[in-house]
């Protein structure tokens, strides 16, 4: 009985992690150029077509394509900066909005062209065994997933609070104006931040589809996540590991103990619910800004 | 965009006030009006059907106008405002066997409803905040019927509906749907001109321009917003429950987050803040996606090697594309293009 809870908790806990790492994409973009990007699911399947195409479909060990994946990742972000959001600098929020919606059906459209519909198998970078700890059962993907979401929040956290570069970036998404007026190139913020999430998200590309299969369809990810990037507040990186860990085990429990009662996916609505919820009560999430106009 | 056809003067103030203000405006409205009449004499069935499909989603966009291009509010779930009118429409009509003039206006004030409920968290947030909660609608509505008992929506089976029948004249074909939803869009877009001319209408503008100033003007920005929502969903229920006669199958497939995003599409195409803008969206947007279905199939046979899935693809990259584009190049639209056009034209030689 208790082995099952903590079995449901552990996994919840450690999936959770895996949409913070995800929205970690979301924060960064936010976090240094003020766009919220709705297309952060496409550039999670972009990431793992990339990984994709260059271990199975190229043949290079893992050691060499996952550099050369990330290398190609940061290629794609600052392609995207450069053919859409140099041009919108200082652009009201509705047209950042909308272009990332535009690009997030751009986005699904050119990977069908290229790939194609097919479900592709994924590489298996983790190894498949789970690790068994009394009665739980924690996959390997997960589990170094999940450590590497902790270090990568920690070392993000680091550089956008206390390096100077971080801090620029940072009053680029406070205003664009006065970022401008302050002699900071808001577009050098911009690129760097598509650059990082767009790396970022490979990561968690490889994590989520390691020796899973892959279609365009991955890219639901990126809607799941947004939840969890609510719930810490869009500009705090170190609290989406909380609000990753909340929204996991609440996700895992819903999942073991409400979904055999009501017959089904209530686990996976429940973070909406939660997030209709905060967006009513602390649209700022627990550690976001407090800079929401409520007009 | 005040100004005038050389040698029109006003006499008085209704004249004034007048959408239509010269003879040659009613007489290009006459002769549109004449043509959409004669379209079922004119073209085959296929163009038939395009066409119930544009008048019906020209209700629905012209709903987000108001929402999105005249209030302001980022409006990402007018799919599901549809769908919650296109279930209600065909739950009222199926269970309780109502005529379809009562069940299409009470799906438009169950999806008033729905769409007020998103629209009040308008209160706290803005911005793409507002974005977030709408999609949360979407997955929300998505779920609801899914899970809800089967014996209610039908589940994951959809709903199947009589057709919509009148004095014992049933809409069973095109063409006689075809009048029935003109008309209810007509009467919708005259509807929506008088909203927009009001004194509701007008506080939209005002909210959308500065919601700051608005409320020093004693506008109530709250009750603005959300009944911006209100009148927006109203819009999309009424399209949702036309839909539902329509097509005589409602499932929740019909109305998903990327549907949403086509309406927003036809309003950024046509131009925001212009109900005709919205209706000149819908025609293009659904023209384009009508194109591409069909030329689709025949490039993909022609070129084996790009593969059958190129029509979800193309059209894919297309809105996309054109979404991207319009943003970045023409914000405002074509009618704003165009009024600039007409300007330019009425006071020409001169630059400005």
């Amino acid at each position: 009985m208790i082995g099952e809870f903590l079995d449901y908790a552990i996994n919840g806990a450690l999936i959770g992690l895996l949409y913070a790492l995800v929205a970690m994409g979301f924060v960064v973009i936010y976090r240094a150029s003020k766009v919220f990007n709705f297309a952060q699911g496409e550039l999670v399947v972009v990431g793992g077509f990339i990984v994709w195409w260059l271990t199975l479909g190229m043949g290079l060990p893992w050691y060499f394509a996952i550099p050369l994946a990330f290398l190609l990742a940061a290629i794609v972000g600052y392609v995207i900066e450069r053919l859409f959001f140099s041009k919108l600098v200082g652009e009201s929020v509705f047209s950042m909005v909308m272009v990332t919606i535009g690009l997030l059906i751009l986005i699904r459209g050119i990977v069908l062209v290229v790939f194609g519909a097919q479900v592709r198998p994924f590489p298996t970078i983790f190894p498949l065994k789970p690790i068994i700890i009394g009665d739980v059962l924690i996959p390997q993907s997960l589990l170094y997933g999940g450590i590497l979401a902790v270090i990568i929040a920690l070392a993000l956290s680091w550089f956008f609070n206390q390096t100077r570069t971080g801090l620029k970036m940072t009053a680029s998404a406070e205003d664009h104006q006065v970022a401008l007026s302050m002699g900071i190139s808001v577009r050098m913020s911009i690129a760097a931040a598509w650059v990082m999430g767009s790396v970022i998200s490979t990561i968690g590309a490889i994590i989520f589809l390691s020796g899973k299969s892959l279609t365009f369809l991955a890219s639901e990810i990126g809607f799941i996540a947004l939840p969890v990037a609510l719930l810490a507040g869009l500009e705090s990186i170190g609290g989406l590991i909380l609000a990753g860990i909340i929204m996991g085990v609440v996700q895992g429990l819903a999942e073991g103990y409400l979904d055999p009662i009501v017959g089904g996916s209530v686990g996976s609505i429940l973070p909406f619910f939660i997030m209709v919820f905060i967006l009513f009560v602390r649209p700022t999430g627990l550690f976001g800004w407090k800079t929401i106009e409520r007009v | 965009m005040a100004l005038q056809p050389s040698g029109v003067f006003f006499e008085n103030y209704s004249h004034d006030k007048a959408l239509i203000k010269t003879k040659y405006q009613w007489l290009s409205l006459a002769i549109f009006g004449i043509f959409l009449l004669l379209v079922p004499f004119l073209f085959g069935p296929r163009i038939i059907a395009v066409a119930n499909i544009m008048i019906i989603m020209a209700v629905v966009a012209v709903g987000l106008q108001i929402t999105t291009g005249y209030a302001g509010q980022i409006n990402l779930g007018q799919a599901a405002f549809m769908g919650v009118g296109a279930y209600t429409a065909g739950l009222v009509a199926t269970q309780f066997s109502l005529p379809f003039w009562i069940s299409i206006p009470l799906g438009g004030v169950a999806a008033a409803a729905f769409g007020y409920i998103f629209g009040l968290s308008a209160v706290r947030i803005k911005g793409f905040y507002l974005a977030l909660t709408t999609i949360a609608a979407q997955f929300i509505f998505h779920f609801a019927i899914l899970n809800l008992p089967t014996s209610w929506f039908g589940g994951s089976n959809g709903l199947t509906l009589e057709p919509a029948s009148l004095f014992g004249f049933e809409f069973k074909t095109d063409s006689s749907f075809y009048y029935l939803a003109l008309i209810i869009c007509t009467v919708m877009v005259i509807g929506a001109f008088g909203i927009v001319r009001s004194r509701y209408g007008r506080a939209f503008v005002a909210v959308r321009d500065d919601d700051v100033a608005s409320s020093m003007m004693g506008i109530n920005v709250v009750a603005t917003k959300a009944s911006a929502f209100l009148v927006g969903a109203f819009f999309a229920g009424i399209g949702g429950g036309l839909w539902a006669y329509y097509v005589r199958f409602v499932s929740v497939d019909q109305f998903t987050l990327f549907n949403s995003v086509w309406f927003v599409a036809m309003i950024i195409v046509g131009g925001s803040g212009s109900i005709v803008g919205a209706l000149i969206g819908v025609f293009l947007i659904r023209l384009i996606n009508e194109l591409v279905t069909s030329i689709g199939p025949v490039v993909s046979e022609a070129f084996p090697f790009i593969g059958g899935d190129i029509v979800f693809a193309a059209m894919n990259i297309i809105l996309g594309g054109v979404i991207c584009l319009f943003v970045i190049y023409e914000p405002k639209g074509l009618m704003y293009r165009w009024n600039i056009m007409k300007t330019s034209y009425r006071i020409w030689p001169f630059p400005h």
